[in-house]
């Protein structure tokens, strides 16, 4: 019998390494994963887990001893946040170019300066093309589901990727929540115990990661590539069986909410979409026929989705919780991947970047009203009226013109 | 005509060479060569462990030699020797 759980993101994620047997896993302590690896020590400690904690002397190295196990054929995790995922930045393309299928939580922190502990995407997506698979959750519960659904994708023998579980920090790895933890026998029935093809074994010596020579580079990197494609028809079959086996039926790509009848969307992923979504019903009340697309998958990144999707919208609202500054359209990442999914789309709606959440703080209902208000201004307009909004900073609403306005006047008469 | 690569197995992955690979000498680089006094040598097999690129020849009959033609003049065999028999020569005092 599965078991209701009150708990946080992070024991979520406990518990699905539990029920994934993991052989190994490597930790180093920095907040919010440290939650995580103190979890998975008590288990170890109280007999419920049976796997070697390997404590690293940083992250570069804790990335490296899951490497290094998972050579050597274990089912291996790791995990970190904010600086300590920059820190171990080298090892991100040997572990996907070396084919090693291990699991890091990424609990998002902002990285230095300032030394804020706040969630923000930024330091998972900086690693956005190093061949790892990821996305986020919203909730505890999806934390716990995306675990298991990604081991299953990442060691499937076609695939053999690397995976990153991303959450919000805090707010999804901290505030406790209820969810359910699976029962073992669904989890032997979907994810099967990890036999990698090749493995270190003195009886049977292999070499993994030899210089090559540069005419063996390019079919190499072909094939990183060709395996990214193969990994979204994966995600369809897997997502599908998932569903029927714990009976959590989730969006393989974007989860659509109240778009229906919607002209415009706001599109964002992780934990923000939680407030979003009860800020949506307010807006509903108001008469605004907005609704929501939540990404489950960053990389591989949705396009194709996106593409069938958002020309049913006429305007949508990018909803950045990271930086890329100087990026094409001055907001994130998200907004960048967003209008190059779909600009050659006949039909395609305007897509609105909006920078919110940073440093860790909540995007409040009154921010989504505001964005609602500038997004209905802009399909009014029928077309984009400023870029690069900074939600609180440079909102394009009537009432920041009128305050700049009058500002200006004051100004004036005082020169 | 498309052109034609020099095709890699999965991930790179290789079985252990038995041979050495003539176009991939790697020990010209070096500038510092070890040098074992196997008068001091202890054939302990501390060195043949340690070496990161298995440049450590062992027998019963000759003890410790080095693969000159990989080895990269780490110095990862003299420090760990216990009983200090490697010292770190520098290239130009051969020949060749
Ligand atoms: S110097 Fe380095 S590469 Fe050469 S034999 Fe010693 S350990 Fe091996
Ligand atoms: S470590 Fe030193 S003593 Fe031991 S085998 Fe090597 S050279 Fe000889």
């Amino acid at each position: 019998m599965p078991i209701k759980k009150r708990g946080t993101g992070l024991t979520a994620v406990a518990d699905a390494w539990q029920l994934a047997d993991i052989d190994v896993t490597a930790s180093y302590p920095i907040r919010p994963y440290t939650a995580v690896m103190a979890e998975v020590a008590k288990r170890i400690a109280n007999g419920l887990m049976k796997c070697e904690m390997v404590h690293g002397e940083g992250e570069h190295a804790q990335f490296s001893i899951a490497h290094g196990a998972s050579m050597a054929g274990a089912r291996a995790t790791t995990g970190s946040s904010g600086v300590g995922v920059a820190y171990a930045f080298e090892t991100y393309s040997p572990i996907a170019g070396g084919r090693c299928p291990i699991q890091a939580l990424i609990a998002d922190r902002t990285l230095d300066p300032p030394g804020d502990f706040g969630s923000e995407h930024t330091e998972c997506l900086n690693l956005r093309d190093n061949g790892w698979i990821y996305g986020w959750a919203e909730n505890a519960q999806e934390s716990l589901d995306n675990s298991l659904m990604f081991f299953r994708i990442g060691e499937d023998p076609d695939i053999m990727l690397p995976q990153i579980v991303a959450m919000d920090g805090y707010f999804v790895s901290h505030i406790a929540q209820d969810y359910e933890m699976p029962d073992q026998e669904q989890v032997d029935k979907f994810l099967p115990p990890f036999k990698p093809q090749f493995r270190l074994d003195v009886n049977n010596p292999v070499i993994m990661g030899p210089q090559i020579e540069p005419e063996m580079g390019p079919p190499l990197e072909w094939d990183r590539n060709v395996v990214m494609d193969r990994v979204k028809e994966k995600i369809v079959a897997v997502t599908e069986e998932f569903g029927k086996i714990f009976g959590r039926k989730y969006a393989p790509f974007v989860e659509e909410y109240m778009t229906d009848d919607a002209d415009m969307v706001f599109l964002l992923q992780g934990a923000h979409a939680v407030t979003c979504r009860s800020a949506i019903r307010y807006l509903r009340q108001a008469g605004y026929k907005v609704g929501m697309c939540r990404l489950r998958w960053f990389r591989p990144f949705p396009d194709t989705a996106l593409k069938a999707i958002l020309p049913k919208f006429k305007v949508v609202g990018v909803v950045d919780t990271n930086t890329s500054y100087g990026a094409a359209g001055g907001s994130g990442v998200l907004l960048v991947e967003t209008r190059a999914s779909v600009s050659e789309v006949p039909g395609k709606p305007l897509i609105q970047g909006f920078t919110s959440g940073l440093g860790g703080e909540t995007i409040t209902h009154e921010e989504f009203f505001k964005m609602a208000e500038m997004m209905k201004m802009t399909l009014e307009a029928g077309r984009i009226i400023q870029d690069a909004v900074w939600v609180n900073f440079n909102d394009y609403l009537p009432a920041v013109s009128e305050v700049q306005a009058a500002e200006q006047q004051v100004a004036q008469t005082k020169e | 005509m498309s052109k034609t690569y020099k095709q890699v197995p999965f991930a790179a992955i290789v079985p252990s060479p038995t041979v050495s690979n003539e176009h991939m000498v790697t020990g010209n680089w070096r500038y510092l060569r070890p040098v074992v006094d196997k008068g001091q040598c202890t054939q302990c097999k501390t060195c043949w462990i340690f070496c990161p690129d298995a440049c450590v020849d062992f027998s019963k009959d000759e003890g410790v030699d080095f693969n000159l033609k990989y080895c990269k003049g780490c110095g990862v065999c003299s420090s760990v020797c216990p009983v200090g028999a490697i010292s770190r020569v520098p290239e130009l005092d051969f020949d060749e």
